[in-house]
């Protein structure tokens, strides 16, 4: 017998959820019930659901709006951050810095520098409404449109929003790394 | 057709690779990148960036608790009248 769910296609998207969850809320007691109150409410409005359209937006969105309806309980601390600039800030500064940039691999200047050790950390510091689009098209691949209609937003916002938040998210990277590892390099490059 | 400078192509970058571009677009970007060393070297950079971002978010699985509460409340829920 199948279950409801191979059906719907609810389940398989428990991780994604679960780990959009944890950085939206920080901790894991939170995103555990944040995660349960989606899916209580995805089985409770599947009427609404057509099967075999995107499962994994529809409860993106119910989960966003669930999210949004707790953060308002608890508002608070969050400053909107506004970055102006190009949206390469740590290839810029790497080249402010003289890195040979032409003789390394991006991955070896990503490891070089350690930018894979914080990521988890800037990504909670973005204020929401940048987290949330940089959560949903860079870490879980939407298209903007995907995004915009999560949200309830229009497509210039998601884009103006993925513009500042990964700038700032690159910022905090690059503030968070440490020097180079591999400094020889940069010595012998001429 | 017109072919994009530097700066052009640098405000397609991400929009690019995060496959936003329409084809046409798509086509101008590739061939000022297969062109242009400096402007292929960002790109590559970005592309790592967005990569990592993605692999490090990636590595935490729901826990097994939460798996089989989820399984609990789909088989609970009965189907609904074809
Ligand atoms: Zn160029």
């Amino acid at each position: 017998m199948r279950s409801v769910d191979s059906d719907l296609g609810f389940e398989e998207h428990l991780d994604a959820l679960y780990r959009s969850a944890l950085r939206l809320t920080r901790k894991p007691e939170d995103a555990e019930d944040l995660v349960q109150e989606t899916y209580v409410r995805a089985y409770r409005y599947r009427h609404r659901f057509q099967p075999g359209t995107n499962a994994k937006a529809w409860l993106f969105t119910i989960m966003a709006n669930a999210f949004r309806n707790r953060a308002r309980l608890h508002r608070g601390v969050e400053e909107p951050i506004d970055e102006p600039g190009t949206d390469f800030y740590i290839y810029e500064q790497l080249r402010r810095e003289g890195t040979p940039l032409h003789l390394m691999s991006p991955e070896e200047l990503v490891v070089d520098r350690g930018f894979g050790d914080e990521v988890k950390r800037a990504l909670e510091e973005l204020p929401l409404p940048m987290r949330m689009v940089v959560l949903l098209v860079d870490v879980e691949d939407f298209s903007y449109k995907e995004a915009a209609g999560i949200l309830s937003i229009k497509i210039g916002t998601v884009m103006s929003r993925l513009h500042r938040g990964r700038r700032a998210l690159q910022k905090r990277l690059w503030d968070y790394s440490g020097r180079p590892k591999s400094a020889s390099i940069a010595v012998g490059a001429g | 057709m017109h072919q994009l400078d530097c700066d052009e192509t640098a405000e397609r970058l991400n929009l690019y690779l995060d496959r936003e571009l329409s084809d046409a677009d798509v086509v101008q970007v590739r061939e000022h990148l297969s062109e242009c060393p400096p402007c292929e070297r960002i790109f590559d950079f970005q592309a790592e960036v967005k990569r990592l971002v993605r692999k490090e978010c990636c590595s935490d699985d729901a826990p097994a608790r939460l798996r089989e509460w989820v399984r609990n409340l789909s088989a609970k829920d009965p189907q609904p009248p074809a």
